[in-house]
């Protein structure tokens, strides 16, 4: 039985529509991150970085998103294995996903780690741009790959997941995200959508009745987004 | 097995170079006109739309993205780091993102400390990269002293030994002081690169490049 430590719209949310997708059986583990238990020694010690998500495995811990849904994938099939002429594909977009729109996007939800406070204006203004290019190439691939892209699926989750906070964050100031620009990410949104187990885990997260599509800021029964 | 390897020297392709010559596979370098604008050319967009080196073209089709590659060649190879199965791969995975999206990518912005928020802000990013990369450094040294993991060890060769050499050999020649890193802070890491740098594999890479007899440890251009 696998253990997810998660917080409310944080990214154990794509682990979490990934396991229930694919219907593998998990416990939940709420980390309170209003009192800052991911700082705690404890989850230091199953995550030096700190960061959310933590899978528990039985061959042990697991963290970084992208870690997670790999080992995932390949102990479950959930994608391509490896020799599967696929494979190249499904990686370098994981990878690209990791590093690339990931990375970025969590630098839109924390301006001050990466520019001082009277820049942050020009610093949304840099990253959006970039991130909107991340989104252009991930919308070519997912029309390209459909079946890799698809609900549900490692690529398709973690994609899907980050338009939605494209469309929230920053939860001040205009949008810079339009998911109507990019017909194939608002496909995989609505697919999403349409899966039995999104409404029970946004409900379980407070992600209201649209979390892809016409996604609104989160308001979870228990535990704390920021 | 086909293999061409979109590649400058002293780039990011030079960290898969080295992982394709410990694994003595044959493979083809083309070399790519940064300055020229290869990059931007229709064609290598077809093989890496991202329009970034490297990327490998292979009997599959193309791979691109640093770590991809590295894990698509020990899943290919069953070398250079845990399979699937192996026990220990979930652990490898975790560092090895780690490394791409948290290390590697605070290095970029240490040497491209415009791109966050423009010139005028170049030297407040320049300090944002340097505390982290010297607190995700410290987490990996951390993971070396307390658990010797196999996959990041002096004693056998790992696509991540090479991926941390490389970027330890750009935090220590091209930041501008002070923010260049200083390996001795760093003693467990410093023995597992030492150990990659001299291996025959990574001194055919050096020499071919130029990088120096110890290209990780002790950098020279």
């Amino acid at each position: 039985m696998y253990t997810l430590h998660y917080a409310p719209d944080n990214a154990s949310l794509i682990i979490r529509l990934v396991l229930d997708g694919a219907g593998l059986p998990y416990r939940t583990a709420l980390v309170d991150r209003k009192s800052r238990q991911q700082d705690s020694a404890a989850y230091r010690a199953l995550n030096p970085t700190g960061l959310i998500p933590t899978l528990e495995t039985p061959v042990g811990p697991i963290s970084e998103t992208g870690a997670i849904l790999l080992w995932l994938a390949d102990t479950h099939h959930l994608g391509p294995a490896p020799g599967d002429p696929d494979r190249p594909v499904f990686l370098k977009w994981l990878f690209f996903l990791s590093n690339s729109a990931h990375a970025d996007l969590r630098q839109i939800f924390y301006p001050h780690q990466y520019a001082p406070t009277d820049a942050h204006a020009g610093h949304k203004e840099i990253i959006s741009a970039r991130m909107n290019r991340h989104f252009a190439l991930l919308d070519a691939a997912a029309a390209r790959h459909p079946r890799l892209f698809a609900a549900a699926t490692p690529l398709g989750v973690y994609t899907v997941t980050l338009t939605r906070w494209a469309a929230l964050y920053p939860d001040q100031g205009p949008s810079w995200f339009d998911l109507a620009a990019f017909p194939a990410l608002t496909a995989l949104a609505r697919a999403q959508e349409a899966r039995v187990e999104t409404p029970v885990i946004a409900r379980a997260e407070g992600l209201g009745p649209h979390p892809f599509t016409r996604p609104e800021q989160p308001n979870p029964p228990e535990g704390s987004v920021l | 097995m086909t293999l061409t390897l979109h590649h400058a020297p002293d780039f990011a392709s030079t960290i898969v170079r080295l992982a394709l010559e410990e694994l003595q596979l044959p493979h083809t370098l083309a070399l790519a006109d940064i300055d020229g604008g290869a990059l931007s050319s229709p064609d290598y967009r077809r093989v890496n739309p991202v329009g970034l080196i490297p990327a490998l073209e292979t009997p599959d089709g193309p791979i691109f993205e640093t770590a991809a590659i590295l894990l698509w060649l020990v899943d290919k190879t069953g070398r250079l780091g845990p399979g699937p199965t192996d026990p220990d791969r979930g652990a490898f995975l975790s560092w090895l993102f780690f490394t791409s999206n948290a290390l590697h990518q605070a290095a970029l912005a240490m040497f491209y400390p415009h791109r966050p928020a423009g010139e005028a802000n170049s030297d407040a990013a320049r300090a944002a990269a340097h505390d982290q990369i010297i607190a995700r450094l410290g987490l990996i040294e951390t993971l070396i002293a307390t658990q010797s993991p196999r996959w990041l060890s002096p004693d056998h060769p790992s696509v991540l030994g090479y991926y941390i050499g490389i970027l330890t050999r750009w935090l220590i020649l091209l930041p501008p002081a002070p923010y260049g890193i200083d390996l001795a802070q760093f003693p467990h890491l410093h023995t597992v690169l030492a150990a990659h740098e001299s291996r025959p594999a990574a001194q055919r890479v050096a020499a071919d490049e130029g990088l120096g007899a110890k290209p990780f440890t002790q950098p020279r251009v």
